[in-house]
């Protein structure tokens, strides 16, 4: 799936990468990537910018430690970021059963 | 760091262009997808090629850090809102015959050329989406400037002009707007 299909959606998956607890950047692509069976694969370099950005919104909160001998930082959820997850979350729903109920049930008519 | 020579090449490029800690981040997960892809192949060579790929190249991560950076954002806001003030000091010049005003003509034209470089700063640093760091300090510059250009207008414009009161009464606002909206936006992008 090319990156440009995820505007708008980006933010929502990378706060659902983080529901089940604190993870690392490269950590968050790979739970991404095994959740949706590899469809959704980023640019991993890409990941860490849009981190940091839900950071300075206050949806996730950073945290430094070292791992064998590296300085890792690692990202939980915030409060805030719960919400806005499940905001996301209900929005999505409406959105997707709205497009099934007129993609398949409706028979377009001919251009021609 | 990562072993590898293509890895450590890579972080090198992206240490010459992002901040320190960004870098630091990015090396611990070049090292897991570096890990990752050895177990996968075996080869240090295909895997250090693979990590790239799935990492993607310099370029692309810096473009990345460049497009959510706060100070992009604030060099695009005052680009953006630059025609108004112009158009609103440029009335108020007009209107209160600023060639009038008792300033010695060198004090003018180091004005305008202050002006015209810290707009070139900043359309500088919106054009350049690749070099993170020395952008970085190119918008604070810019931004900085800004402030002190536009209190020394509001402070002469004040003192001297004689025309009509509106278009100083429109123009004293919008400038203490952006001055306030460029102080709030300093500590995030001296922090980034």
């Amino acid at each position: 799936m090319r990156a440009e299909a995820l505007k708008g959606h980006l933010d929502g998956l990378l706060l659902a990468a983080l529901e089940d607890g604190p993870r690392h950047g490269y950590a968050v692509k790979e739970a991404l990537r095994e959740a949706t069976e590899g469809r959704i694969d980023l640019p991993t370099g890409t990941i860490y910018p849009a981190l940091h950005r839900l950071e300075r919104a206050g949806l996730i909160a950073g945290d430094w430690s070292v791992v064998g001998g590296r300085r890792r930082r690692t990202y939980e959820l915030t409060a805030a970021g719960r919400t806005v997850l499940s905001r996301e979350r209900t929005g999505w729903q409406e959105f997707a059963t709205a497009i099934t109920a007129a993609l398949g049930t409706r028979s377009w008519p001919a251009t021609s | 760091m990562a072993g590898h020579e293509l890895i450590a090449a890579q972080l090198a490029i992206l240490a010459a262009r992002l901040p320190a800690e960004a870098v630091e981040e990015l090396a611990d997960g070049l090292h897991e997808a570096y890990a990752d892809q050895l177990r996968r192949h075996g080869d240090p060579d295909v895997a250090a090629r693979a990590t790239i790929a799935e990492f993607g190249d310099a370029d692309t991560i810096t473009a990345a850090f460049v497009r959510v950076s706060p100070w992009r954002r604030t060099a695009l806001m005052l680009l953006a809102t630059g025609p108004i003030m112009a158009a609103l000091w440029a009335a108020t010049l007009i209107t209160g015959q600023a060639w009038a005003w008792p300033l010695p003509t060198p004090v003018k034209v180091l004005y305008g050329v202050a002006l015209l470089t810290v707009v070139g700063l900043l359309l500088a640093a919106a054009l350049r989406p690749r070099v993170h760091r020395r952008t970085r300090l190119t918008v604070i510059a810019g931004a900085l400037g800004l402030i002190l250009l536009d209190g020394l207008m509001m402070t002469t414009a004040l003192h001297f002009s004689t025309g009509p009161v509106w278009p100083l009464a429109a123009a004293v606002p919008a400038s203490l707007i952006r001055l306030l909206a460029v102080v709030r936006a300093l500590p995030p992008m001296l922090a980034a």
